[in-house]
């Protein structure tokens, strides 16, 4: 336990914007908190459906600013979620790039250990910062009422972000570790490049048909989360995962 | 229990083949080592010493029988590499990272690490702890990578190349630290490095290894005792075949000649006899 602490230490360590975008994403908060007091800037971003407060509630607090604090909390998980897939593609590659791989693998940690500690950061560690950042810009923005505000967005919120985590971000955080670790100049050419490439030739001679199965339901269809599409997301993510880990073992 | 782990080897190799390809890089190694040993190995480039060092280490698959420990280093590396320290290279510390937080990362995540030991043996350099390790210098990244893997208190240390690309003070700084710091009769160390010259003095035993072959395995003391340099002014020729020597050289203003197990007495006569150095018995065996 105290070898799986240390590794998530590390990552925490070597990747500082795992923690450094959710303190601008709070600077950005109060720059809007403070333009809604003095200036009249708004954002307005499009929030899906799900994640917007219904009409009740908007009108117990105060509508403008749940509607700015909403945009703002889609923009966190964005943003977030931005982070964890340019952190997957960089976990494997940099450690490969300044050597010290060969470190890493000196002590007595297996590499499943260490891929498990990787994946651990962006699929709880990161998400668990946007619950957190969610809940600081709520305190910044409603003071005493924000656990009102919380408990509505929560409900809501909660669930399809655990959704989106194991349908459409476990898949694409796989991937990207599998391209950080097999790629041998760039993960993210290699990671985005190639599935646009088989997406256009599945349009071309299969009429998208796979993709739109397997690949763009999984982003943009995100209301209808079913089983399918989970169990094929687990065996892709746990296909990838098992080849990091099977080519880490080989680095010398 | 004692004496049982004194008796088995530390390190039990047979038959070790290894092959990249069609390429051979090492065939039927045998090889043992105890405790209390300081095991050289030394051999040209492409010899095969790094490949011999990685399937000890665990890091790549071989066949054959390798034991560390009684174990497959391979199948049980996780395991195994709480009672086995290695360096792969000396260049691999993670730049990013502060000596801190190495030394908290280490004591978390080895269980034989000793954060006091460490500080104990960084005590008198000019590595400061909120020091990131990329502002280090060369020699004081591998006196750091040294004193982590020194204050892990395993039996058995595995050093590849460990002062390659160091000047000589560091070098020789790096060696008797090996020895004050580190080595004891319950401990063992294997080291391969081109710096033969310099790594001859801490050697209890030298294993030269050429073409994916272990040529000579002997202790050190043997190279007293069973060769013999001889410096001969005269233009000497051995016809004896009972007395040939294995290698021969001319220098400006005299000869050299290695012998194997020569008659010193009739050898005294020719010129002035010596111990040869290591080098002197690789470059005889070697060309």
């Amino acid at each position: 336990m105290s070898k799986f602490i240390a590794l998530l230490k590390r990552e925490i360590l070597e990747h500082k914007n795992i923690w450094r975008l959710p303190l601008v994403l709070l600077g950005i908060g109060l720059l809007v908190k403070m333009s809604l007091s003095i200036g009249n800037l708004a954002i307005d971003i499009d929030v899906p459906e799900q994640l917007q407060l219904d009409g009740a509630i908007d009108s117990a607090l105060d509508g403008v600013i749940a509607r700015a604090l909403n945009s703002m909390n889609y923009l966190v998980t964005m943003v977030m979620f931005v982070v964890a897939v340019f952190y997957a593609l960089a976990c494997l590659y940099d450690e490969r790039q300044d050597n010290s791989v060969l470190f890493w693998r000196s002590m007595p940690v297996s590499d499943s250990m260490t891929i498990a500690s990787k994946l651990c950061v962006a699929l709880l560690i990161v998400p668990l910062l946007v619950i957190v950042t969610q809940a600081l810009l709520a305190i910044l923005f409603f003071g005493a009422q924000s656990f009102d505000y919380l408990s509505t967005y929560y409900s809501g919120s909660l669930l399809l972000l655990g959704q989106m985590l194991l349908w459409s971000m476990l898949p694409t955080i796989a991937w990207c570790m599998f391209c950080s670790e097999v790629s041998a100049k760039s993960p993210f050419l290699l990671a985005f490049v190639t599935p646009v490439i088989l997406i256009l030739l599945d349009k071309l001679f299969f009429d998208g048909y796979i993709s739109q199965t397997f690949v763009i339901n999984r982003f943009w269809g995100v209301s209808n989360y079913t089983f399918a599409p989970l169990i094929s997301g687990l065996i892709f993510s746990a296909v990838c995962l098992a080849g990091a880990v099977s080519k880490r073992s080989q680095r010398v | 229990m004692q004496s049982e782990s004194q008796s088995s080897p530390f390190i039990d190799i047979h038959n070790l083949s290894k092959n990249y390809g069609s390429k051979t890089v090492l065939s039927d190694i045998d090889l043992q080592l105890n405790a209390g040993e300081i095991v050289g190995l030394i051999g040209p480039n492409g010899a095969g010493k790094s490949t011999l060092l990685k399937c000890i280490m665990g890091l790549i698959k071989f066949s054959g029988q390798v034991e560390i420990f009684g174990k497959d280093p391979f199948r049980h590396r996780t395991q195994l590499l709480e009672n086995m320290s290695y360096v792969a290279d000396v260049a691999s510390l993670p730049e990013w990272m502060q000596v801190a937080d190495l030394l908290s990362f280490m004591t978390q995540a080895h269980p034989k690490f000793s954060n006091s030991r460490a500080l104990e043996l960084l005590k008198g350099t000019p590595i400061g702890l909120q020091q990131p390790i990329s502002t280090l210098s060369k020699g004081m990244k591998t006196r750091l990578h040294l004193a982590i893997i020194m204050a892990i208190s395993t039996d058995l240390l595995v050093l590849d190349e460990p002062t390659l690309g160091l000047d000589v003070l560091v070098r020789r700084e790096f060696q008797d630290r090996l020895i004050s710091d580190y080595y004891s009769q319950q401990r063992s160390i294997l080291i391969t490095t081109h710096q033969i010259d310099e790594i001859e003095s801490i050697l209890t035993r030298v294993l030269f290894i050429r073409e994916g072959r272990i040529t000579m395995d002997f202790k050190k003391e043997e190279l007293q005792t069973r060769y013999a340099k001889l410096l001969s002014k005269n233009n000497v020729v051995f016809s004896d075949p009972a007395m040939q020597p294995i290698y021969q050289r001319a220098l400006p203003d005299q000869t050299e000649f290695i012998f194997e197990n020569p008659n010193r007495e009739e050898l005294a006569k020719y010129g002035e006899v010596q111990a040869p150095s290591l080098e002197d018995l690789f470059v005889a065996t070697n060309s």
